[in-house]
């Protein structure tokens, strides 16, 4: 055991919370240390629909949420600019929904409770609706415009980790918690190992925040205390394309597969809730009823889906924690939870935040950062609400781009799009540099090592997450090698290409083999043929 | 649930497998265009979430549809890149030299009344030194030559009047190329349909068929003609209507709807190109074929880009091979470059050299009588880039047939 | 139009069966939907005299006493395309000679006899590394190399390659398995 170091807050969990718990906690003077056991953004932060609600899909059962959502919205636009798609969003009545009681009587109520939770929810015509997004079910016969827009969860929870560090945090992934250092009844540190190297190493800290999702239910039991968590899994599909540019909602009681975002370069439907055992929370696979079922429900939105290529399926664990013994864990109260075991089981120094979503992450780490400030009787505010991320100065792919390059390669475009002004920081210094690896998602040599330098990049996964390399419409069978060699070399060990590349496509795999038909299955095919018998070098007949 | 995937020109049926990059012309000879999976669908997914991302180097698409040919997967990539260009280019503005280069009919109307002259001038190398400068059109580009009499007038006062005498009636779309610089061919398709027992009727005003205008990015008036076209074909005497130009014939009958978003169903399937509708002929007994006993060639057949595209180089190949006299050698499958009104701007000429320059070779080392090619534009480009002159096989069949026994033959 | 031999499928197999069977002077066609990530030798083919379909589909199937008399395709229109034998070569999922859909695998041109399982979560393995189940798929074919349609045989017509039932070069690149579906059919052919 070595690296006796002290902190003010140790931070578990490299999620959207934990990550901004540390930004804020860092951006108020604290010493911090953020540990994740795998990549930032692997659990549900990265498996949802990337959803910028507006808070509406609450406002008729749960004001509070809405009123949170609506609030934090706002502020996300003007902090993550550049990880926030402006779509706009639309709540649907299909003819059908009249005879389950969700007809424009329904819709009357909805705007009535959108509005006084201070959600600009405006009725439009059908028609409006349709010219506003053409891939819209035509048949609709109500439609609302909502402020709901798209976000990237990965580049959200990465500048998140990026201010952080900037402030002075440490951040430690592939590290495991194996133990709290325990004085009587006072959590005083945590025992780690690091998942690749089995190095062991020890920290200490005033007070450790539990930010690891539903994994914070282990976490709670190695310290002594029980949280009582619903583990509820939502199944997603990803379309091959944007197929839709606005949100579409249906204005009826939550359900399943009745959300449908366009993200980046494609499309989302989602999603489905069952409770799971804690023991499957690890290895998530989407059922073919499942896949069926969204399906389904998303052609009722957008009928051209039943004639869209599906990439993928993934599924998330929702942390919700339990109330009652609701079997779908739909009328679980989406707040946000913030225990202080103190108070609650007489554990000192030990403080668990969960519940919540997505779109309440700064909320969550500010009431986190809050309790962590009073248990070390420090004054400092809150300023996450005001200021930007990193990134988030200058955002829009026309604007970065024009500032910093002048005429732009499609390659530094996308790096605009998705990195905003921290583009500046990409170094395109040769004619290789500016070469696409990934052509689906046109990242460049130079997004990549940029990545590998600046935002904790150990896999071909982490890569991905930070620079959408693979997920594209070939899944990285046309690109894996090419980047897994970039990322080797980058990393300084050149001999781990293959191992990362394969690692890789072992992941893609399972999300493919989901939705495996059609021309997903002549992609598998075609991944088989590429990495087992080698393609060759040219078509040349 | 699934049906088969179908997306606007099926680009997302699109694996990723780059065939296309390797089979096109235009990547292999010019860095500065991206290719076709990337220009096409790759760029369309791009494209469809901020038009930001479309790139000006897809002007550099040649259209020859060598990609969608080649394509495993049915992706109609230079339809996806024309329609991009429509669709998201913002410099709107057609320069005064593409809109020329592309009003085929009307630059044909403008030099074609005083054509002795306008050859002449177009040939002086200081006129052409003019085109070089101001019209940005290569100076040692070899210009069509505008024909004295079009190929209409002709027909209106030498042939019009005997065609209802045939038994059988066809109509003939000539297209801008044969009206004005080489009526020859007209005057060859009708001697052969006439040979045929078949009297040709023209259309009731047809206008050019659009292709050069899509390139230059003149969609609307490109528009305008289909919508004509279509109505006259749709009005035609006989129940097909014949071409002698690929180009024009791949354009009425995919383009149209592909890149236009035109309603072409009710005449597609009666454009067909003259060799075709003849080859069915003769193999479902209609007709005789009585060739000259003393024919005698020795020619190297080129297959347009846009003929490997409609796929019925097979009916040329298996017509001439009925010629007794005719040795037909088949020369490997490559682009000569100039791809319609591509190579004639000043621009693009050593592309367009660079791209042909396989073809060129080989036709050079095969040293044929003549090069046998259905298209206009690869006639132009062979002719000024190599000692060979180029027939279309309709003039061949004009040549090698023995006219009066065929004609007797088909009483 | 007639021929001796129609191959449907210009890929590495039915390539080669055309090459093969032109050389020993029987008239041939090729009828492709597209270039091959195998390759394949059709410029070879046509350099030999051989008709190549590119970028074409079949239309339509004439099948009368258990023979296949012509086939019609998209390209081509109303033109009838004949042949004493036919060689269906058309490969695997990938270069669609075998299309399928959330529940079932189909052989599209004919509706020849496919062997798949109908459990889709059987197809493939959890393991990308491992063997593929649905890399097995294929038509079946009778010790002469011959496909069925529900279980009927139609006397000429030959089925070659990736497309059949456990031959598959996904996992080697080694095309000796595919190459011999390909020569045994010249063989039968030839003979005859």
């Amino acid at each position: 055991m070595n690296n006796h170091q002290d902190f003010d807050v140790i931070v578990i969990g490299g999620g959207i919370t934990g990550a901004g718990t540390a930004r804020d906690c860092s951006m108020r003077g604290l010493k911090v240390l953020l540990i994740e056991r795998h990549d930032i953004a692997n659990g549900a932060t990265g498996r949802n629909h990337g959803l910028l609600h507006s808070g509406a899909r609450y406002a008729v059962k749960d004001a509070e949420s809405a009123e949170e959502c609506i609030k934090e919205n706002q502020i996300l636009r003007k902090i993550a600019a550049h990880c926030v798609d402006d779509t706009q969003g639309l709540f649907i009545t299909l003819p059908e929904d009249a005879e389950t009681g969700y007809g424009l009587d329904y819709q009357k109520d909805f705007v009535e409770a959108c509005l006084k939770s201070g959600i600009n929810a405006k009725v439009i015509d059908p028609k409006e609706a349709i010219r506003m997004e053409p891939s819209v079910n035509p048949t609709l016969i109500g439609a609302v415009q909502v402020p709901d827009g798209s976000v990237d969860p990965f580049r959200l929870c990465s500048a998140n980790i990026v201010d952080a560090q900037l402030h002075g945090a440490k951040v430690l992934t592939y590290t495991e918690v194996t133990e709290f250092i325990k004085n009587g009844d006072t959590i005083e540190g945590v025992k780690v190992r690091n998942t690749v190297t089995g190095e062991e190493a020890e920290y200490r800290a005033s007070v450790t925040v539990n930010a690891a999702g539903i994994w914070g239910h282990d976490i709670a039991q190695m310290a002594g205390v029980n949280i009582g968590m619903y583990p509820a899994k939502g199944a997603l599909l990803v379309f091959a394309h944007r197929v839709n540019n606005v949100v579409i909602n249906r204005c009826r009681k939550s359900a399943d597969g009745d959300i449908l975002v366009p993200g980046d370069s494609v499309t989302v439907i989602g999603t489905t809730s069952t409770k799971v055992p804690f023991e499957e929370c690890d290895h998530m696979t989407v059922t073919p009823q499942e896949v069926e079922l969204l399906l389904r429900e998303g052609c009722a939105l957008c009928p051209s889906l039943a004639t869209t290529r599906i990439l993928r399926a993934y599924a998330g664990v929702r942390p919700l924690v339990a109330a009652d013994d609701d079997p779908t864990g739909r009328s679980i109260s989406r707040g946000i939870v913030c225990l202080d075991h103190e108070t609650r089981d007489g554990v000192k120094g030990f403080i668990s935040i969960t519940g919540g979503k997505l779109m309440t992450y700064r909320l969550m780490a500010e009431i986190a950062t809050d309790a962590v400030c009073k248990k070390l009787n420090s004054s400092a505010q809150c300023q996450t609400a005001t200021t930007p991320l990193p990134g988030s100065e200058s955002t829009g792919v026309k604007e970065v781009s024009k500032k910093l390059w002048g005429s732009a390669t499609q390659g530094q475009k996308a790096a605009a799009g998705r990195l905003g002004a921290k583009a500046a920081e990409v170094e395109f210094n040769s004619p290789e540099d500016k070469q696409l690896i990934c052509e689906c998602e046109n990242v460049t040599l130079a997004e990549i090592k940029y990545a590998v330098k600046h935002l904790n990049v150990n896999t071909m996964e982490d890569l991905r997450r930070r620079t959408r390399v693979g997920m594209g419409t070939c899944q990285g069978t046309f690109c894996i090698r090419k980047a897994a060699k970039a990322l080797a070399i980058a990393k300084g060990e050149p001999e781990t290409a293959d191992k990362l590349a394969a690692d890789f496509l072992s992941e893609r795999w399972k999300g493919m083999k989901a939705v495996g038909w059609g021309d997903t299955l002549r992609e598998m095919e075609f991944m088989q043929k590429v990495y087992k018998a080698g393609k060759p070098d040219t078509y040349k007949d | 649930m699934q049906e088969i995937n179908i997306s606007e020109h099926n680009f997302e049926q699109c694996q990723k497998c780059g065939i296309c990059n390797d089979v096109c012309p235009m990547l292999a000879a010019n860095p500065a265009y991206p290719g076709p999976k990337q220009a096409g669908p790759d760029g369309e997914r791009y494209r469809l979430k901020d038009k930001e991302f479309y790139d000006y180097a897809l002007k550099y698409c040649l259209n020859c549809k060598r990609c969608e040919v080649a394509c495993p997967s049915g992706v109609k990539v230079p339809d996806i890149i024309q329609s991009a260009r429509e669709k998201y280019n913002t410099h709107k503005s057609v320069k005064l030299r593409d809109m020329m280069l592309a009003s085929t009919d009307l630059m044909g109307t403008m030099v074609r009344p005083v054509a002795p002259i306008a050859n002449t001038v177009l040939g002086w190398g200081i006129t052409k030194s003019v085109l070089d400068g101001v019209m940005a059109i290569d100076h040692r580009r070899t210009f069509p030559k505008y024909s004295g009499e079009g190929f209409e007038k002709w027909f209106k006062k030498k042939a019009a009047a005997s065609q209802a005498s045939f038994k059988h009636q066809i109509s003939y779309f000539h297209g801008c190329y044969v009206n004005y610089n080489y009526p020859q061919l007209g005057k060859d398709f009708v001697t052969v349909m006439n040979a045929l027992g078949y009297g040709v009727n023209l259309l009731d005003g047809e206008k050019c068929c659009g292709v050069a205008m899509v390139s230059a990015g003149m969609f609307d008036k490109a528009r305008k003609n289909a919508e004509n076209n279509i109505k006259v074909i749709s009005e035609a005497k006989g129940d097909k209507v014949l071409t002698t130009s690929t180009s024009c014939t791949l354009m009425m009958r995919d383009e149209y709807k592909e890149v236009l978003g035109m309603d072409n169903s009710s005449v597609r399937d009666s454009i067909v190109l003259a060799l075709k509708f003849i080859y069915e002929l003769v193999d479902q007994k209609k007709v005789k074929l009585v060739f000259k006993k003393d024919y005698k060639a020795r020619a190297a057949y080129h297959v347009p880009c846009h003929m490997e595209k409609l796929g019925w180089s097979i009916f040329t190949r298996e017509l001439l091979g009925m010629i007794p006299g005719l040795e037909l050698i088949l020369l490997d499958s490559n682009c000569c470059g100039i791809s319609g009104t591509f190579g004639f701007k000043k621009e693009n000429y050593e592309i367009s050299q660079k791209i042909g320059k396989p073809l060129f070779d080989q036709i050079e080392a095969v040293n044929p009588d003549f090069v046998a090619c259905e298209c206009e534009t690869c006639k132009w480009q062979i002719e000024m880039s190599t000692k060979s002159k180029v027939k279309n096989p309709i003039s061949i069949l004009a040549e090698a047939l023995d006219l009066e026994a065929t004609a007797e033959a088909n009483k | 139009m007639k021929f001796d031999v129609i191959i449907i499928g210009g890929g590495h197999a039915g390539s080669r069966v055309a090459c093969g069977l032109q050389d020993s002077g029987l008239k041939c066609a090729v009828i492709t939907s597209g270039r091959s990530i195998h390759g394949s030798t059709l410029a070879q083919f046509e350099k030999k005299g051989g008709m190549v379909l590119a970028d074409d589909e079949i239309t339509n199937t004439c099948i009368q006493d258990s023979k296949l008399v012509s086939v019609k395709t998209e390209k081509l229109g109303d033109v009838v395309l004949e042949a004493a034998n036919f060689v269906i070569a058309t490969g695997k999922f990938f270069s669609k000679g075998l299309v399928s859909d959330m529940k079932k695998v189909w052989e599209p041109i004919f509706g020849l006899d496919v062997e798949y399982s109908e459990d889709r979560t059987t197809w493939y393995t959890d393991n990308f590394a491992d063997h593929q189940p649905f890399l097995d798929f294929g038509v079946k074919v009778d010790e002469t190399s011959k496909p069925s349609i529900e279980g009927k045989t139609v006397n000429n017509l030959y089925a070659v390659g990736e497309l059949l039932a456990g031959v598959s070069c996904a996992e080697k690149d080694d095309l000796a398995a595919v190459d011999a579906t390909a020569d045994k059919v010249i063989d039968i052919i030839k003979a005859q």
